[in-house]
């Protein structure tokens, strides 16, 4: 029984690491499977960290605390795909990455809000049961929205845009829900990072994460609402059991295996369409 | 008057560093289709191939420039055929090929910090013209002037090859649409492999430069660079390299400026707010042409 | 034998068996059981620090080394260092740490470069009441008895010094400053330093900044020499220092300059070579400048160990060891967490000292001695003389 309590004690922490950067590769997804390479998220989760943080160090409750970062998120990601969604996808990705460098200098020069350069220290811990709680409602929430005219809609919007217009799919629509989606639970994760870790700093939400976040949603697969949180879970992983076996390359390891499953599965992990032509091939025999 | 041009020429140096980045990214970006994460990585390796080099073999500078800029070429060539090109024949998009990068640079930075020992490395003082030109009025350091003219020889040859040779037309050709550019007698493959090679040795011209010019043969090298590279691609519209080259010697000056005259901390700010109002209010940036955008 | 004697031998012979018992408990019961006993080490092996990182972790190895080998912790005991990666990235560090601290072999803890890494480190230690020692964050106030304890030697003290011993020798009537505008540790160094130098008449003629990444400093250098200052403070990190005391005598600029302890190893030197020579600044160790015994020793065992001089992260990582070691010497049996800070708390100083004269204040080490010296033109520290 200590044993597995041990165990439990040990990895408890990288279980709770992955199931927040679950809702990370979520945000990163929603936006994705309308059909947009946008790094966005980060400023989301930026804005709803640091004012969750501060709503934790004024005594605000819990609830209340997630219910307002999600808000706020919501609110920049609208905002944000007023501006972006005039631009093309070239332009998105390369407007999303320079909005990711103005979140960092912005929060190094609003100290009053940020901590400013030392950052902010968050005197409460995540506790476990919330976040489960809020990942399983995650998880049926974006179930939910799969089976729903808006991801049909975005599916079609992802493989052609201007079929899905012939075929009478408001786009816009489409495409500010995704960033509202995206903006909500990029809010949820900034804040539930900040309370995982219980310190934040402008590099917290910043370039790496940035990357590392598209790339165990891909990872995962970006077709379907499972595959970022299985890539989460794999990109979190990852790194420690690299330090395990080859404890000195532990960052080329994971870029090796990065790499490998890119080329070999580009897709990602879990890709509906690979299952459906297995089924279909099966079916045919 | 004097600390004004002073000033000016460091801002020049440095945006031309900026900007030759800059031509290597847009380069890849414009006729691949592809936000290349390890472009900064291209810069680091080529600096520390040609530091390896220069140590070594006790090259004299011009073969010191050739050194990087085959490495730079060679890395970027190794990058594509190992990354971009199983991709290419399974047509996976530009996100494909953009996680296919981040993995090459969290290989290559790490590799690089490796290679350098965890340190900054420098160039040893024999083996480039680290002198002033002359003193008055104002310090001229013979490394800025190199910087300055590379890139100038640089955006004229590349813009003219582009422009008005064959081969420009093939990369152009090959950038808007591989297959048509197949049927009308283009070996794509070749083509893709010299675009690579070329912009790999640009970037890699610019870290070599950026590293002797700053003592700092280290993967912070080709970060630096790529942060304010992409801006300089961004603002100066990616299919002109004439556009990058001005935008990017912009983008130097505005930085010096702006921690001489303003402040330090917001430096950074003008620079990404500049950036993000050209890619609201004129996304083809300074020079380009609004039609050519992938479909 | 009469029944007297049988009793008299019988009561000399157990009072032989209990006194000598008792001393041979004793004398074993005077160290903790033979085992091997961990230290959780989050390093800096890569990422940004990665060239301090690795002689902090270089450091502690070799005091490891030393004690194992002296077995003056006990016959059979053996200290080991498990290191985590942090790469001076706060996720990966936190992460790393709550791993360690999960492991009940690990009985103390060592970490940290950053002070915002540092700030976030602490309150794991204290929820889960392991020591937790500090090798190189600069930030003031961050020991707290029995858990956390500090063995950077704060530089804000010896700032204080050089500016006052520069004030008596240079006399300097204007200063410069270049300083990081993202680094608390550095702003609050320098602001320090500016009191100084202020409340003895210098006026500030100018103050040039740049941020923690940059890699240019020509800007700067041009920026603070066109002001002709009688003295620049250099108050930045080891690549900005070096780039731009290196770009300053490049322009041709002769003047005074000081600087801090980032530009003592001998890395930086092989890098920048001369345009270093003559900068002073205050450093709380140097292999150049070790003369007491320990110090001595300590550069011996570090060279043939690792083939190098070790430099002032070094003897702060070896320093985190050999507290943490004392503590363990001061316990019996098996070890706990809770003993073993108890133990540590009730030090006075370290025995093994390299830096020559040091305290442990509230669990702060303090050093008395002010080193202030340059590099010389043959590529060796000294004493510097105006």
């Amino acid at each position: 029984m200590e044993f597995l309590s041990d165990l439990w004690a040990v990895n408890r922490i990288t279980v709770a690491y992955a199931m927040v950067n679950a809702f990370f590769a979520l945000s990163c997804y929603a936006v994705l499977q309308a059909g947009f390479l946008s790094f966005s998220t980060v400023t989301f989760a930026a804005i709803g960290g640091f004012l969750g943080a501060q709503m934790v160090i004024h005594g605000y409750a819990l609830p209340l605390v997630f219910l307002a970062s999600g808000v706020a998120g919501t609110v920049s990601a609208l905002l944000v795909a007023l501006v972006f969604l005039r631009l093309s996808s070239h332009w998105m990705a390369l407007a999303s990455l320079a909005l990711v460098l103005i979140t960092r200098v912005v929060v190094l020069n609003a100290p009053a809000l940020t901590g400013g350069v030392m950052g902010l220290s968050v005197p409460m811990a995540l506790p476990m049961e919330w976040l489960t709680a809020l990942l399983a409602i995650a998880m049926i929430c974006f179930w939910a929205l799969y089976n729903s005219w808006f991801g049909i809609a975005s599916r079609v919007l992802r493989e052609d845009p201007s079929v899905a217009a012939c075929m009478g799919v408001d786009l816009r629509k489409v495409q500010f829900t995704a960033f509202g989606i995206s903006g909500f639970v990029g809010g949820l994760a900034g804040v539930l990072l900040a309370l995982l870790l219980q310190y934040i700093s402008p590099d917290t939400y910043f370039i790496s994460i940035a990357f590392t976040m598209i790339a165990a949603t891909v990872l995962g697969g970006s077709h379907h609402w499972l595959g970022p949180i299985l890539g989460a879970a794999v990109y979190t992983v990852l790194p420690i059991a690299s330090q395990a076996v080859l404890p000195h390359v532990q960052d080329v390891a994971a870029g090796v295996v990065l790499l490998l499953i890119m080329i070999f599965l580009p897709r990602g992990l879990i890709d509906p369409r690979a299952f459906r032509l297995r089924r279909a091939a099966r079916g045919a025999k | 008057m004097e600390l004004f041009a002073s000033q000016l020429l460091n801002g020049l140096s440095l945006g031309s560093l900026y900007a030759l980045f800059g031509i290597g990214f847009g380069l890849v970006f414009a006729t691949m289709g592809i936000l290349n994460a390890a472009q900064g990585c291209y810069a680091t390796w080529a600096a520390i191939i040609a530091l390896a080099a220069a140590e070594s073999l006790g090259l004299p500078f011009p073969l010191i420039i050739l050194a990087a800029v085959l490495g730079g070429g060679v890395v970027a060539i190794g990058v594509d055929q190992l990354g971009f090109q199983p991709l290419r024949a399974r047509k996976v998009d530009m996100l494909g090929a953009l996680i296919t990068s981040i993995a090459f640079w969290m290989i290559l930075d790490s590799l690089a910090g490796f290679a350098t020992g965890q340190q900054s490395l420098s160039f040893p003082a024999w083996s480039y013209p680290g002198y002033m030109l002359t003193t008055n009025p104002i310090p001229l350091p013979a490394m800025q002037i190199i910087s300055i003219s590379t890139l100038i020889v640089i955006t004229v040859a590349m813009h003219y090859m582009i422009a008005h040779t064959r081969l420009g037309s093939a990369i152009r050709a090959v950038g808007w649409n591989p297959v048509a550019a197949s049927l009308g007698g283009v070996n794509s493959r070749t083509i893709i492999l010299l675009t690579a090679a070329l912009a790999g040795a640009i970037s890699g011209l610019a870290g070599l430069l950026g590293g002797v010019l700053t003592s700092n043969v280290s993967f912070t090298l080709g970060q630096s660079l790529m942060l304010k590279g992409f801006a300089a691609v961004v603002v100066g519209g990616y299919t002109d390299v004439r556009g990058t080259a001005i935008a990017g010697l912009l983008l130097g000056v505005l930085e010096v400026f702006c921690g001489q005259y303003i402040s330090t901390a917001l430096r950074d700010g003008f620079t990404y707010s500049l950036l993000l109002l050209f890619l609201l209010v004129r996304p083809q940036g300074l020079f380009g042409s609004r039609g050519f955008i992938r479909a | 034998m009469t029944t007297f004697r049988k009793i008299v031998s019988a009561g000399l012979v157990s009072a032989g068996m209990l006194i000598g018992g008792t001393l041979g408990m004793t004398s074993a019961a005077m160290a903790i059981d033979p085992g091997t006993y961990k230290i959780g080490w989050v390093a800096d092996r890569t990422g940004v620090v990665a060239f301090a990182g690795v002689s902090y972790a270089q450091g502690g190895q070799l005091a490891v080394e030393e004690i194992n080998a002296s077995g003056k912790l006990g016959d059979g005991v053996k200290l080991e260092i498990v290191e985590r990666e942090g790469a001076s990235e706060p996720a990966r560090s936190i992460q790393g740490y709550n791993q360690l601290v999960a492991d009940r072999e690990i009985i103390a803890t060592a970490c940290c470069i950053f002070s915002g890494i540092a700030g976030a480190l602490k309150p794991i230690a204290k929820n889960n009441g392991v020591p937790l020692v500090f090798y190189g964050a600069t930030m003031p106030n961050l020991p707290e008895l029995p858990l956390i304890y500090n063995v950077t030697s704060l530089p804000g003290v010896q700032e204080v010094a050089l500016s006052k011993y520069l004030v008596e020798v240079l006399k300097p009537k204007t200063v410069a400053y270049f300083v990081l505008a993202d680094n608390e540790a550095f702003q609050q160094r320098y602001k320090a330093s500016r009191e100084v130098f202020e409340a003895a008449g210098a006026e500030t003629v100018g103050v040039a900044t740049a941020l923690g990444h940059d890699t240019d400093f020509t800007a700067q250098a041009t920026q603070l020499i066109a002001l002709k200052p009688d003295l620049i403070m250099v108050y930045v990190t080891q690549i900005p220092a070096a780039g731009f005391i290196q770009a300053v005598r490049q322009r041709g600029w002769e003047g005074h300059m000081a600087t801090n302890e980032a530009i003592s190893p001998i890395a930086v030197w092989k890098k920048i070579g001369e345009a270093l020579a003559g900068v002073p600044f205050s450093v709380a160790f140097t292999a150049d400048t070790a003369e007491t015994p320990p110090a001595k020793a300590f550069v011996e065992n570090y060279r043939k160990k690792f083939g190098a001089d070790p430099d002032v992260y070094a003897a702060q990582g070896y320093t985190a060891v050999q507290l943490i070691a004392q503590g363990l010497e001061k316990l019996q049996g098996k070890p706990t967490r809770e003993q073993l800070a108890e133990a540590m708390a009730s030090l006075n100083t370290i025995e093994n000292d390299v830096f020559g004269g040091i305290k442990l204040v509230d669990g702060q080490l303090i050093t008395d001695k002010n080193n202030f010296v340059a590099w010389t033109r043959e590529g060796k520290i000294a004493p510097w003389k105006p």
